[in-house]
């Protein structure tokens, strides 16, 4: 009997289905939509109350991530943001995400503005804040907002809440004047912050955005400047005997890597900005430039066309353990690392074409993300999830600023008062 | 010689030490004390006087958790604030904007039918040497494209491979879930460790097919919660559960998936 059995039983043992067992599935395809969210206009009797709303809308669209509902497709309104909402109405528009939020007049005269991000199909609260500020400041506060939402929604920090140094260029090609300006990120409040008389090229923040450094010809002579934003001061850097030029900040703010030139040859030197010492980092024969420190400060990547051609390098802060390590075709140069520390931005002169292109850090993985003729000179958000280059127009006729995610995707011009160059992206305004 | 100088010293006349022995001095300490109070007095109203006629400076507080607005900068020179009606000809172009690319749909199964070969009505005749060889090459052949399967075995190799006897028999309703649900999962793809956004969630679902309360994150995913990465890429889940809802699987066979464990993984969408 038993010679029946354990067959038996080992055969139900097999077949048996655990009835009670969780079916398992993987899902491993998405779909990489901007995610739908409503914005309805802040509760107010101001008119500021919709200005927010509008530009937090504007700030979450041109990130590429987000798709704001036009608020003429809603079917309910928000008139108590302290009441939890019918998220049914909101379904209905498609809508995943949204935000209430009012603008209260304080008796000091100062303006209250509170948000909530629902989440309307998990039917809870994400996020509130709160914030006081004078009335003239709504925008930033817009952007706070935009950066909350962002963060919340995507996990990364947001950028909205930076501004953009750029060069601005008027006039005819022959007689181009260009003048240092800075922006929001969204292109509004353009200022200039010189007049014009002479060239000034390559701005650079240093991490508080208070400071920026550049390269102008005051006096037919090329030399980096320090713009101080908060007095309008402006200084020279450094006595040096030849051309300075490339500046790029540490990430502590309290160095400058910059190139000095030296009959037909340029190295890279890093200044201490507190006791003025000078240090040589390179001593090639070749043409070494375009430093950018890594986000913590112990490794610079840089030019140099030591091997016959322009490509990537990186070494120390010391300027020891210098290595190659871009590889592909064509020519490749401004490398800028990444904030996040996980990839380098360059341009690439391949065919008769400048591209945006990034890789990892050991040169791995490079991947080109814009698709202009002359696209170059990139610059990161603070989130390292965004870029924004210089786009040459074909013909010689003139120069744009436009943007990029990392990805590739949601390629855009950002909008300047007439053409622009070389933008830097500053870090969070503190 | 110490010796000799102490004496002396002992010598000397008595040093005056109090106003008893002296009435004049009194009067004068008194004078001086009185005129000592007097002056701090006055000063103390000026002081106070003063403070009422400072200029107050305002300070921008910001009581948010997470805001650090500052006052604002002073106001630029006029003669500086780019004026865009000075400096452009026209009006700046539209931005353009770029459609985003639709994410590749899956694969879609493509049957094979094979209709065996009967080779009854033809006479039987010796095979050659070379035929045998061929013959067993495509059996071979056969055998080994049935067992990879690549084009068919659309469910993930988890279902096939990890969840033992139960997934040949339930492959298709993972397949049917998946179909339903991928259109609905917008993962955030910007994480520096795509490891960071894989989830799992355990949901329960009703024979109409909705959701039965809360999906539970369940896995590693659960204790990655602090992680905003992880956390977001939950949400993103979670909305896609509920967002997809009513599922419509045949209700004959709800015991095979009234409940489901969900593994959301963008890694593939990412490229890593």
């Amino acid at each position: 009997m038993r010679k029946f059995l354990l067959p038996l039983v080992a055969l139900a043992a097999l077949f048996a289905t655990p009835a009670l067992a969780a079916l398992q599935v993987d899902v491993t395809q998405g779909n990489a939509q901007p995610l739908p969210i409503a914005i309805p206009d802040f509760v107010t009797t101001d008119p500021v109350g919709a200005n927010i709303a509008s530009v937090v809308r504007a700030d979450l669209e041109r990130s590429g991530l987000f798709k704001p509902v036009d608020p003429r497709a809603f079917v309910d309104k928000v008139t108590n943001i302290n009441v939890v909402p019918n998220f049914a109405n909101w379904r209905v528009i498609s809508a995943q995400g949204l935000v209430t939020g009012d603008v209260v007049q304080q008796p000091d005269g100062r303006l209250r503005v509170d948000f909530r991000l629902w989440d309307v199909y998990g039917e809870s609260q994400m996020l509130g804040q709160q914030f006081f500020t004078q009335p003239a400041n709504w925008r930033r506060i817009a952007h706070l907002v935009s950066d909350a939402i962002y963060e919340r929604i995507t996990g990364e920090k947001g950028y909205f809440d930076t501004r953009i140094v750029f060069i601005s260029e008027t006039g005819p090609a022959t007689r181009r004047v260009k003048r240092l300006a800075v922006m929001d990120e969204d292109g509004a409040n353009p200022i200039f912050l010189t007049r014009g008389d002479y060239m000034v090229l390559t701005p650079r923040f240093n991490p508080t955005a208070q400071m920026i450094a550049y390269m102008s010809y005051i006096g037919a002579k090329p030399r980096v400047y320090l713009f101080d934003l908060e007095t309008g001061k402006q200084e020279v850097l450094g006595n040096f005997p030849n051309m300075t030029f490339s500046p790029r900040f540490s990430p502590d703010g309290n160095k400058l890597a910059l190139s000095l030139e030296n009959n037909g040859n340029s190295d890279i030197f890093v200044m201490d900005l507190r006791s003025r010492q000078v240090t040589r980092l390179t001593s090639d024969p070749a043409i070494d430039t375009a430093p950018s420190f890594s986000p913590d400060g112990r490794q610079i990547t840089f030019e140099s066309d030591r091997g016959g051609s322009q490509q990537i390098y990186i070494m120390n802060v010391d300027g020891s353990n210098q290595r190659r390590v871009s590889f592909g075709s064509g020519r490749n140069g401004t490398p800028v690392w990444s904030p996040r520390g996980d990839l380098i931005a360059f341009t690439k002169q391949d065919g008769g074409r400048f591209d945006i292109g990034v890789m990892r850090v050991d040169g791995s993985g490079e991947r080109l993300i814009s698709s202009g003729w002359e696209d170059e000179g990139p610059t990161w958000a603070p989130n390292g999830r965004v870029l924004m280059f210089t786009r040459s127009i074909q013909g010689g006729r003139g120069a744009q600023i436009w943007s990029v995610d990392v990805t590739g995707r949601n390629e855009r011009r950002v909008m300047t008062p007439g053409d622009a160059s070389d933008p830097a992206w500053s870090p969070l305004i503190q | 010689m110490s010796k000799s100088q102490t004496p002396a010293k002992r010598k000397g006349p008595p040093r005056p030490t109090t106003a008893r022995s002296n009435p004049a001095g009194f009067a004068i300490s008194l004078f001086l004390h009185l005129g000592l109070v007097a002056a701090t007095w006055f000063t103390w109203n000026r002081m106070l006087d003063s403070s009422q006629e400072s200029h107050a400076v305002p300070v921008e507080l910001v009581v948010a958790e997470q805001t650090n607005v500052q006052a604002e900068a002073p106001p630029p020179d006029p003669d500086l604030v780019i004026k865009p009606s000075q400096s452009i000809d026209e009006p700046p172009p539209l931005p353009q904007f770029v459609d985003l690319e639709p994410a590749p749909l899956p694969p879609i199964p493509q049957f094979k039918i094979v209709t065996p070969k009967t080779d009854l009505d033809q006479p039987d005749r010796p095979k050659t040497k070379k035929q045998i060889v061929q013959e067993a090459d495509a059996v071979l052949n056969k055998i080994l494209a049935q067992a990879a399967a690549p084009k068919n075995a659309k469910a993930g190799p988890r279902v096939i491979q990890g969840a033992g006897n139960q997934s040949l028999a339930t492959a298709d309703l993972a397949d049917a879930l998946k179909s339903q649900i991928y259109r609905c999962w917008n993962p955030p793809v910007g994480a520096p460790n795509p490891n960071d956004l894989v989830v799992d969630y355990t949901v329960q679902l009703r024979v109409d097919g909705t959701v039965m309360g809360q999906p539970q994150l369940s896995g590693n995913s659960a204790l990655g919660q602090g992680n905003p990465y992880t956390r977001a890429a939950a949400e993103a889940a979670s909305r896609a559960i509920y967002q997809c809802a009513p599922y419509n699987l045949p209700a004959r066979r709800y015991s095979d998936w009234h409940e489901i464990i969900l593994r959301f993984d963008p890694r593939e969408m990412m490229g890593r």
